[in-house]
């Protein structure tokens, strides 16, 4: 069996000041993925390694690491892709806890802020919401998300700003602010609408290309924009209603 | 995990006036996708070729055209929005590069453009008559 050299970034808080990098060797076939990797060298080579994961089929977005700079999720990506060789450091713009393990509490506190599910009224009993399939259509490629990060360490205005939504976050508004069953659009454009919403993108669109899922978040972000405009637009012209972004901050 | 800040889904953010800078971009940045392939063809290619005669694109008939009434579309199209476009996108810039964000960089940026434009419409409306 071949082995590769990987350069793994550690940090073990009670130890360290900073991360430092730190060699391992590791075998490989065409079937051992980076998530694999980091699985025998914590069984074989070093038990003090510390990294997340759970499914391994990308689909619960757990293990997502930066792969030679570039945000992978680490079941997703295979040692065979990379014959010179490794750089495993955990995902970029987030604080690190330790090892490839980063405190992701920012985004999951923008993702809340946006109401990521259906706000609707419950069908009649024991009816089911009808959509048609153009309606379906309309958001269905954002729903694929998996909230694993990868957007936000590519996103170099979240890095610049932290209090930026973000690309996921605005792209989980947009899915459900596009859905036919939901109303709950008012209650989003509130977030959306600031300047921490979709107008601190500037269409860099680095996240939408490291999706693991295919899911194209500056799209969301930039629909977003217009979405946006136009509720400014309307809020412009009905004074007699309470403006949704004035009263507190 | 820390806890998460619960406080932070209920405050209600100011609304951006973002919209209205952004619009301006988006506009400006149309016309400029519009025009300037379309100066480039007539200006490099049109002439040298003798599909399009020099003397179509004399200064007495491009001024003629722009102090038209109908002109005015002309400077806002070829001068006016460009200008936000440009000062828009050196707006963000400055942020990215680190260089500078907040009230004064965009007081400057959007101030220049909104001074430059009134001095075009000022120039053009002088030019009418």
């Amino acid at each position: 069996m071949p082995s590769m050299a990987i350069q793994l970034q550690r940090y073990l808080p009670e130890r360290d000041s900073t991360p430092h990098w730190q060699a391992f060797n590791v075998e490989y076939d065409d079937s051992t993925s980076v998530l694999d990797a980091l699985e025998q060298i914590k069984a074989e080579q070093d038990s003090s390694l510390s990294y997340r994961w759970s499914c391994r089929m990308a689909i619960c977005g757990s293990c997502g690491v930066m792969v030679n700079g570039v945000p992978k999720l680490g079941c997703k990506t295979f040692l065979r892709d990379y014959p010179k060789g490794l750089q495993l450091a955990p995902l970029g713009n987030f604080p690190v806890e330790k090892d490839l393990i980063v405190d992701m509490s920012r985004f999951l506190e923008h993702l809340t802020a946006i109401k990521p599910y259906l706000i609707a009224e419950a069908a009649p009993q024991g009816q089911p919401h009808r959509q048609t399939p153009a309606q379906l259509a309309r958001y269905k490629q954002f729903s694929n998300c998996i909230n694993c990060g990868l957007c936000y360490a590519a996103c170099p205005q979240f890095g610049l700003k932290p209090d930026f939504l973000g690309p996921a976050a605005i792209a989980l508004a947009h899915r459900y602010n596009l859905d036919s069953r939901d109303s709950g659009k008012a209650e989003r454009m509130a977030q959306l609408n600031s300047d921490n919403g979709v107008w601190g993108c500037t269409f860099v669109g680095y996240c939408s290309t490291v999706c693991p899922k295919g899911v194209d978040p500056a799209a969301a972000v930039n629909q977003g924009k217009i979405a946006s405009t136009l509720d400014g637009v309307i809020q412009w012209f009905k004074p007699a209603k309470a403006s949704r972004n004035k009263e507190q901050r | 995990m820390p806890m998460l800040n619960k406080n932070a889904s209920q405050t209600t953010p100011h609304r951006s006036d973002e919209p209205i800078w952004w619009s301006l971009f988006s506009a400006g940045g149309v016309c400029v996708a519009m025009l300037v392939p379309a100066i480039t063809l007539l200006v490099l290619l049109g002439i040298p070729l003798g599909l399009v005669s020099a003397e179509q694109l004399s200064y007495q008939r491009l001024h003629a055209l722009v102090f038209h009434p109908l002109g005015l579309g002309v400077v806002l199209g070829a001068m006016v929005l460009p200008l936000f476009h440009a000062m828009h996108r050196i707006h963000h810039g400055l942020h990215d590069l680190k260089l500078a964000h907040g009230r004064l960089a965009k007081w400057l940026c959007y101030g220049s453009a909104v001074l430059l434009s009134l001095l075009v419409l000022g120039l053009w409306f002088s030019g009418l008559g």
